[in-house]
């Protein structure tokens, strides 16, 4: 037997109570987990930013085009080390609710600007030197069962060919993956020119472009000389880091993060409160035994230690059991949430900050009743004088 | 037996001040779950209420076929002249059909509160645009004038985005334009967007004569499938023709679902944990007054009133911790302005709705949760050995 | 025999209320090594209050507890803590054993204080509960047993440390007299055999019979002292 026999037999001395708290301080970081993990993967365009990944878009909005000719001009920045563009297609299989994220790009440059992207040399050659081909990311190749050497059409609810229809066929000729798990793969890429000679209208316009400069440190540099060259044209354009462009995107869905702050904020002050006056009710039940124990020599900070590590424990119980039952649930989800939030999965600096949050959380309910614990005086303890 | 059940719960009730911490944590803890539920039902519904306030059902709009929003649509100036001539179309008193060709852009326009780039519509409009919405107004100002570059903004835009205030100049791309006027539709999406005269916007586009969307009044509601008839018997026409309450009915759908399916879990698994503490404190009850319930019921009181006393006290901290909840959710969110994506790309600005609706919902996730934490406690009380009585 | 405790001008008050209270005034005693004291009295006569001093549990007011060349009432908590860890085991009226250990870990629990090694410590333990006779109850837990065993798990605890005073707070106030008469007469084994100076409070004249003398205090002062040989 030590000190931490007695500080467990004390924490279960009332199992139904014990369970009971375990059991809320378990929920409230089974919420903190959950929404963790999906805070931390829709944020994570920002963070899976490369620093030297530029972006640039028309002035007016994103969504607007911008010449073809633009292209060219952006190469000949000093610093830019690769350029490419993309439209956007709005693709979708069959039926308009089978999404399909697909761009139009030029292939080699944006192999080039995006090469944490991977894929069987034969396969990349095959990208590059066929017409139709559509280059598909792994976790949508999964989602729709599709493998090299199909034939899909995919239609644009947006952009109609010359013919009126707005179809176009592709052959999956590669499957991309990325180097790190937890960059998305559920979109599709195929050829500009392909795409780009059947258009019906808004021919030799771009989407956007990204570029990569040859140092993060002249990234400011070269956003002005970009937007300079088209500034007064019908079309001028705004740069800026990719990093900075996904979170404004992301900020256009409204302050999820002060939202998910005010749910994990509402859960933790939940338990706070709970487990925070059990615990002192819990000690004040046991004034007695505490009294005994000084009585026998057991010193004030000892006892003090005790009561504190009693509360800690039962936290971190409680806070384990709510990390592990969110990380269940989230690798339990992740197939489901694949279109809608690619790569889910629990981030380890989510689970980091659960720990220091379970061991605040305990130390927080816990110094109050030590601190009580430690002042109780034998005398009164015993009831007597 | 009813005088029983009276004297028990008043005793229950009276010994609160007891566990008043304990009381206290349980009611706040509840009152907590119930504003996490209220204020995403709150969003939500504000959300939906924006959306389904919008339609009317007897405006048609008109899309390319299988475009399913405004911004993915393109149509022609043929076209339009075609669906002007169609039936069941409603003419003004110049005998003039009241159908608006319009046709928008996305602007960036800087959030307010983040000080972020978003997505606003700047829409270009025919002249029958303002009678095609019920409800709208010119709150300040004066309308546009047809072919210059002059923009009326709604209401929400103000509320929530920076820099498009009456008389200002704003920059959009490289055209510059003068707000002259503010214009409301009572709440609904048209109050997040921007507007402008239809050629003015094809021009500075380069859209020729195209626009995205036709508008039309319909004769009568009914009156959608004639022109449904008429667009599918000519070859021209290939377009998707919805009355403008279906169209933003399914416009609305996402975004609230998501909203609510984020929020209805989240609650419960707040419910359960909060369950915890109300079972805990009821526990605690019974326990403290083992001996009290005992000599209740060795002097005769029936079990059933001792559950009974438990049980009240039980439901009595959840409802009071519904309330404040609800309270607290009403005084804090209701009616706050907020804007998210919509469908079709661009910010929508709402305002939370607290409903009576889901306040009954708020107060009976209360309950549920104070019947089940009172349950058990309460069994026990019905139960508690006779010779606890000299238990010390 | 040498002198175990002086006590020396002791005083001892406290305030109930606006209303000072006083216990004892200018009291002076010696207590010595290997004696067995029944100290007896009507409630408020100061019994508990004089062993708590002794004890180190509550200080005086004014005046001094020396005990082998120690101020035990100079001491700091800590130092208190630890004099009365090696120096003295209590035994109480309600047994004061904790709800959630058996009768071992009960036993157990001083020699946390110690540096003994957990096989030592075991060993301890078995010999305390051997002394008291519950050695086949070590695995019961306070509630599976009646209140004569407790109160000698009680004394198996308050030995294991094998300090030199033994403080008594109505030991046999809660038992039948069967039990109490089994945990007098191993009280009375431990001051004989193994030496154990014994100091026990009580109002039941016949318990205090097992003990070598009897001290009457009435109003915080002594009023007779008997002297019983054994």
């Amino acid at each position: 037997m030590n000190d931490f026999t007695l500080i467990r037999k004390n924490l279960f001395r009332k199992k139904m109570r014990a369970i009971l708290l375990i059991f809320s301080i378990m929920i409230a970081f089974l919420i903190f987990g959950a929404l963790g993990a999906f805070y931390s993967v829709w944020t994570s365009g920002s963070s899976s930013a490369a620093d030297n990944r530029l972006v640039t878009v028309n002035r007016i909005n994103f969504t607007v085009s911008m010449p073809f000719a633009y292209w060219g001009r952006v190469e000949g920045v000093e610093g830019v080390t690769n350029v490419s563009h993309a439209s956007w297609f709005g693709g979708y299989y069959q039926e308009p609710a089978n999404f399909v994220q697909t761009f139009a790009v030029d292939p080699e440059s944006w192999l080039a600007v995006y090469s944490e992207l991977t894929m069987p040399d034969e396969q990349r050659a095959a990208f590059f030197n066929t017409r139709d081909c559509l280059l598909v990311g792994a976790d949508l190749a999964t989602q729709y069962g599709w493998s090299v050497g199909d034939r899909i059409p995919l239609l644009s609810n947006i952009w109609q060919k010359q013919d009126g229809t707005s179809s176009w066929d592709f052959e999956v000729c590669a499957v991309f993956d990325a180097e790190d798990d937890t960059l998305p793969t559920n979109y599709a890429m195929f050829h500009y020119e392909y795409y780009n000679e059947a258009l019906a209208f808004n021919r030799d316009n771009i989407g956007w472009m990204v570029l990569t400069t040859i140092d993060a440190a002249q990234n400011d540099r070269i956003m002005r000389e970009i937007d300079s060259l088209f500034a007064n044209s019908p079309a001028e354009t705004e740069t800026s880091t990719e990093a900075a462009f996904n979170e404004a995107f992301a900020a256009q869905f409204g302050n999820i993060a002060l939202i998910l702050l005010f749910v994990v904020g509402a859960a933790f002050m939940t338990i706070l409160m709970i487990v925070g006056t059990t615990m002192v009710m819990a000690i004040n039940e046991r004034t007695k035994e505490i009294g005994v124990m000084k009585t026998l020599g057991f010193p004030a900070p000892r006892i003090f230690r005790m009561v504190l590590i009693e509360s800690i424990l039962l936290s971190l119980v409680g806070g384990l059991l709510g990390l592990g039952l969110a990380t269940l649930a989230v690798a339990g989800s992740a197939a489901a949430m694949a279109a809608f939030l690619p790569g889910l999965s629990m981030p380890p600096l989510v689970l980091s900050i659960g720990l220091a949050l379970a061991i605040g959380l305990g130390f927080i309910t816990g110094i109050i009743p030590a601190i009580n614990a430690q002042r109780v005086t034998i005398v009164t303890a015993l009831g007597k004088l | 037996m009813f005088d029983q059940i009276a004297a028990v719960t008043l005793i229950n009730l009276r010994s609160i001040p007891q566990r008043a911490l304990l009381s206290g944590a349980t009611v706040f803890s509840i009152a907590l779950v119930v504003m996490v539920l209220l204020g995403f039902l709150a969003m939500s519904s504000g959300f939906s209420k924006t959306m389904q306030g919008t339609g009317s059902a007897d405006v048609a709009v008109m899309l390319r076929t299988g475009s399913q929003t405004e911004l993915n649509s393109g149509l022609s100036v043929d076209q339009l002249r075609l669906i002007e001539e169609a039936p069941g179309i409603a003419r003004d008193a110049n005998d003039i059909p009241i159908v608006s060709g319009e046709l928008f852009v996305i602007v960036d326009g800087i959030k307010r509160a983040s000080q972020t780039e978003a997505n606003l519509p700047l829409r270009g409009v025919g002249p029958a645009a303002q009678s095609l919405r019920q409800g709208f107004t010119i709150v300040e100002g004066r309308t546009y004038e047809a072919g210059t570059n002059e923009l009326i903004v709604g209401e929400g835009i103000i509320r929530e985005f920076a820099g498009f205030d009456l008389g200002q100049t704003i920059r959009l791309g490289s055209n510059e334009w003068v707000v002259v006027g503010i214009f409301s539709t009572g709440g609904t999406v048209f109050d997040s967007e921007i507007w402008t005269d239809l050629t003015v916007i094809q021009n500075l586009y380069q859209r020729g004569t195209s626009v995205q969307s036709i508008r039309a009044r319909l004769t009568s509601p009914e009156a959608i499938e004639e022109v449904r008839a008429y667009a599918e018997n000519d070859p021209r026409l290939n377009l998707d023709i919805q009355s403008e309450v279906d169209y933003f009915a399914s416009q609305a759908g996402g975004t609230a679902m998501l909203i609510t399916y984020l929020g209805v879990p989240l609650s419960i698994a707040m419910a359960i944990g909060a369950l915890a503490g109300a079972w805990n404190t009821m526990y605690s009850s019974v326990d403290t007054r083992m001996r009290e319930i005992a000599t209740l019921r060795a002097i005769g009181f029936s079990g059933f009133a001792a559950a009974f006393g438990t049980m009240v006290e039980s439901l009595a901290l959840a409802g009071l911790g519904g309330l404040i909840g609800a309270a607290g959710v009403y005084l804090l969110f209701n009616g706050v302005s907020a804007s998210t994506l919509g469908s079709s790309f661009t910010q929508v600005v709402f305002s939370f709705a607290v409903t009576p609706m889901s306040v009954v919902l708020g107060l009976g996730l209360a309950l549920i949760v104070g019947f089940l934490g009172g349950i058990i406690p309460a069994i026990r009380a019905a139960t508690v050995p006779l010779l606890a009585v000299h238990r010390s | 025999m040498t002198d175990l405790y002086q006590l020396t001008d002791l005083s001892k008050g406290y305030t109930r209320g606006r209303e000072a209270i006083t216990i004892f005034e200018q009291l002076t005693m010696s207590i010595q090594e290997g004696d067995f004291i029944a100290i007896m009295g009507p409630s408020g006569s100061g019994k508990t209050t004089l062993l708590n001093l002794l004890g180190g549990i509550d200080r005086p007011s004014s005046g001094s507890v020396d005990c082998q060349g120690v101020r035990i009432d100079k001491l700091s908590q800590g130092k208190l803590a630890k004099w009365r860890a090696a120096n003295v085991g209590f035994i109480f009226q309600f047994y004061n054993l904790m709800p959630t250990l058996n009768a071992a870990q009960n036993v157990e629990l001083p020699l946390l204080l110690t540096n003994l090694s957990g096989k030592a410590r075991k060993e301890r333990v078995a010999t305390a509960l051997d002394i008291v006779g519950l050695a086949d109850r070590a695995r019961h837990s306070p509630r599976q047993m009646s209140g004569g065993q407790q109160q000698r798990v009680a004394i198996a605890r308050a030995i294991v440390a094998d300090p030199k005073v033994l403080l008594c707070d109505e030991p046999t106030g809660d038992l039948d007299r069967k039990s109490a008469d089994e945990i007098l007469e191993t009280l009375q084994l431990l001051n004989k055999d193994l030496g154990k100076t014994i100091i026990m409070v009580t109002h039941d004249p016949s318990a205090a019979k097992y003990a070598r003398r009897e001290l009457h205090l009435d109003k915080g002062r002594f009023v007779e002292a008997a002297e019983l040989a054994q």
